[in-house]
């Protein structure tokens, strides 16, 4: 690896979880399953993530016109240009669910900006967490980038 | 998330961490067996260390906007093939409409810090998006047209052989020079030219930034 990108990485803090608690899933088919991505994504027109934002921003099932204020433009974004399913797999769910491979899709998923640090989202994921209970979420699907 | 277009793929990969919540215990930490190649352990293009423009190179902004602009529209049919094909771009999220990307960014060549047309976002982080969506106009564009689905050519092609990337490395040069501290900061920590993945930071900062 480049040594600007070594050296970066080099020196970050690797977090080493301590107080989880380990919950026996449901059955994959009775799965309503909920989208997490730290990629940073919004509908168009919503507003921009800051370079360091603690907010999150809630993205309905049914939608496709979306667009990607992440700060870094270190990655490669052709692949989510092509199809937003490498990011947010939306339609890969919905088949899995059309199979009967999970029960559902929820309704409302959500996405950060994955540059900041996670330690001061605390406040918007329990308000993200408060949404799914609402909506009978019981998998959450977390996908970083 | 697996490979664009190929919903197989990336199933196999849903399915793959689905499975991990079946682990007695956990954390669980598993890599998914099938790798897909990136060169040399990064995952974007990264521009030459040698490829840097200086203030000097600027010459006439209204020349280099015309090449731009010509450059833009000879694109655009293809980019246009390419929303029908795709029903979708992720063009835009700076909110500006496409004609207006060049000149946003040319307001910048002067050294001096433009008003942002856009209400309640101020102009550099309206720049860093202008920047963005420039850069996705030419490659959602090829990607479809060429069905180029490799991002070192793809960077190369942008970064260094198209006027828009020249455009782009002219603003770098300026922010290079630039004695606001947000202007030198997006370049100093890649925010703007892909520099993260070269070897050895941009020629003039320390990258101390990372």
């Amino acid at each position: 690896m480049p040594a600007v990108g070594r050296r970066f990485m080099s020196n970050l803090e690797l977090t080493v979880p301590t107080n989880y608690s380990w919950t026996k899933p449901v059955p994959a088919n009775e799965r309503r399953v909920s989208i997490v991505s730290t990629a940073a994504v919004s509908r168009r027109g919503d507003k921009p993530f800051s370079w360091l934002a603690k907010d999150s921003r809630t993205i309905h099932k049914t939608d496709r016109d979306l667009v990607m204020t992440h700060v870094a433009v270190e990655f490669d974004r052709s692949a989510w240009q092509q199809d937003l399913n490498t990011i947010i797999p939306l339609d890969r769910l919905e088949e899995m669910a059309a199979d009967g491979e999970i029960a559902s899709v929820a309704d409302e998923h959500y996405s950060f900006m994955g540059a900041a640090d996670p330690v001061t989202m605390e406040k918007s994921a329990r308000a993200v967490a408060a949404q799914m209970k609402e909506e009978g979420v019981n998998t959450v699907f977390l996908i970083p980038i | 998330m697996g490979k664009p277009n190929d919903p197989e793929f990336q199933k196999k990969v849903i399915r793959a961490a689905f499975e991990l919540l079946e682990a007695s215990r956990g954390p669980v930490i598993e890599d998914f067996p099938e790798i897909i190649p990136v060169k040399e352990g990064r995952m974007g293009y990264a521009l030459p260390p040698e490829l840097v423009l200086s203030v000097s190179d600027i010459g006439d902004v209204d020349v280099i906007l015309s090449e731009v602009g010509n450059e833009m529209e000879a694109l655009r049919p293809d980019y246009a093939a390419a929303i029908a094909a795709r029903g979708r771009t992720t063009v835009g999220a700076s909110g500006l409409a496409i004609e207006e990307f060049a000149p946003f960014v040319a307001s910048f060549l002067d050294g001096q810090i433009p008003k942002s047309p856009r209400k309640g976002m101020p102009a550099i982080p309206l720049l860093k998006l202008v920047v963005e969506d420039l850069e996705a106009y030419y490659t959602e564009t090829r990607t479809h047209r060429d069905s180029i689905d490799d991002l070192e050519l793809m960077g190369e092609w942008f970064w260094e052989k198209t006027k828009a990337g020249r455009l782009l490395l002219l603003l770098e040069a300026v922010s290079l020079a630039s004695k606001n501290k947000v202007m030198l900061q997006i370049v100093e920590m890649s925010l703007m030219a892909p520099r993260f993945w070269s070897e050895g930071p941009l020629p003039g900062t320390s990258a101390a930034g990372w």
